[in-house]
């Protein structure tokens, strides 16, 4: 893995793992935004549930396997990923392509047991806490996310990654699963979920993790009222294979990699290896579900030995089609420019 | 005070992120010399490792706001210092600087296990 941090852990996954349609754990990319919580007793673990609902209710890690159980097959990305792209440069984890992972999520719907507590009507906006440790003065990571979200069919309490416990890089015991949403909904190590009257007002929803609802320029600066939360992921591809740089000698280059769209679905992978002048249609991998990546790959013949530029672009459901230049944003957010790599045939 | 994380946590993670055969990942890293070094130090380091300050390239005004933040968060940044601490962080992490090269950790299999 690569090391963007050791204190806090942050490791990003080469793109050359990404050749499984789902992520290995250990090769699954870890963001933390603080320090992990030193001591995780899956005994003495309470789950709280308060604010706009009937009753206040806690629950234990024994109480919420009781529930029913469901998975779902999700693409987590972190918001930044790709944020070493932008120019000029932003402050942040300089995540390279790799902040993103595919894995079964599994546990309870968060809707049977938001049920248990009975949201009231003025519960709009579902807030998660998770154990992080917080270092100084610090506000601490706590985000949440509209009701109508909480209660869609495939948000989850996940308490499994691949059929195992989440390791605590991953949020053991529980973590939220918001799917195809940004990696900072699923709020990791969760501790209290809490129902409020309007959006959590905090540093990680204002002014972190907003995007300007029109294109800015660098130093422009923006008002927070012209902002917007992020949610869904955008549409993006990436070439995990050959890998950037690489020298080949062949007369037939399989390029592959993996393409997702957050709450949308991909539709079309084009490969082009002549710097975007032309575009060929990549074969879509056969495993797919909703919130998932598909991965794809396209048979190329290099008629000659040289200098290449492959690129990669994704279509979704949405009719959204990865730019050709990047969208740039103040904090790096959402990076999906068309991917490339180059290479040299002989 | 700043709650540093323990060194039995930071052992734990150690073991678990980084026991490897190859190619072994320093854990810590310094930031650069110079008169700045030390209060720089004192003043980041004790939350987050400098990785995340050696990874940035940043222009003068946006090394403000990032010490402008931090010194809400609670870095001890003495007043006096701001400015040669500003200048010390763009001096080393300007945008024209060649990117940050990060370390691998060992490369673990499906299982966890770590491999060659």
């Amino acid at each position: 893995m690569i090391l963007r941090s050791f204190r806090f852990v942050d490791l990003e996954s080469p793109v050359e793992y990404f050749s499984t349609w789902l992520t290995p754990v250990p090769h699954f990319f870890v963001r933390n935004h603080m320090h992990e919580p030193i001591e995780l007793d899956a005994g003495g673990w309470r789950l709280s549930l308060g604010g706009e609902v009937e009753k206040s209710v806690t629950l234990s890690l024994a109480e919420l396997s009781k529930l029913e159980i469901h998975s779902v097959v999700n693409t987590l990305e972190c918001a930044g990923n790709g944020r070493s792209l932008q120019r000029p440069p932003v402050p942040g984890i300089q995540w390279g392509k790799g902040a993103v992972g595919t894995a079964r999520f599994s546990g309870p719907r968060l809707r049977d047991v938001l049920q248990r507590a009975g949201v009231k009507p003025a519960g709009k906006h579902v807030m998660f806490r998770g154990l992080d440790e917080v270092p100084g003065k610090v506000p601490p990571f706590i985000r949440s996310i509209p009701i109508e979200k909480a209660l869609d069919a495939d948000t989850l309490i996940a308490t499994h990654m691949n059929g195992s416990p989440l390791t605590k890089h991953h949020g053991f015991p529980a973590r939220a699963l918001v799917p195809g949403w940004i990696g900072a909904a699923s709020c990791k190590w969760l501790t209290e979920i809490k129902l409020l009257d309007a959006e959590f007002i905090g540093n990680f929803m204002s002014p972190g993790y907003r995007l300007p609802n029109q294109a800015v320029k660098p130093g422009d600066a923006v008002r927070p009222e012209d902002t917007h939360a992020v949610t869904a992921l955008s549409v993006k591809s990436v070439i995990s294979g050959p890998i950037d740089g690489s020298s080949l000698k062949a007369n037939k280059v399989t390029v592959h990699g993996a393409a997702w769209a957050g709450e949308a679905d991909v539709v079309k992978v084009e490969v082009s290896v002549d710097g975007g002048t032309s575009w060929n249609r990549a074969k879509l991998g056969r495993d797919q579900a909703h919130y998932a990546w598909r991965l794809w790959s396209f048979d190329w013949k290099p008629s000659k030995g040289g200098d290449y530029s492959i690129q990669s672009r994704a279509t979704d459901s949405q009719g959204r089609i990865q730019p050709t230049t990047p969208v740039w944003n103040p904090s790096g957010y959402l990076y999906n420019a068309v991917d490339q790599v180059n290479l040299h045939v002989s | 005070m700043f709650r540093r994380i323990s060194a039995v946590a930071l052992l734990t993670i150690t073991t678990g992120l980084l026991a490897q055969k190859s190619a072994p990942a320093n854990l810590t890293a310094d930031l650069p010399a110079g008169t700045m070094q030390a209060k720089a130090s004192a003043a980041c380091l004790e939350c987050h490792e400098a990785r995340i300050i050696l990874q940035q390239r940043l222009s003068k005004a946006a090394w403000t706001k990032e010490v402008d933040k931090m010194t809400k968060w609670g870095a001890a940044v003495d007043a006096a210092d701001r400015d040669a601490l500003i200048d010390y962080l763009t001096t080393n992490f300007s945008p024209d600087k060649p990117a940050y090269a990060p370390p691998r950790t060992a490369n673990k299999n499906a299982s966890g296990k770590t491999s060659d």
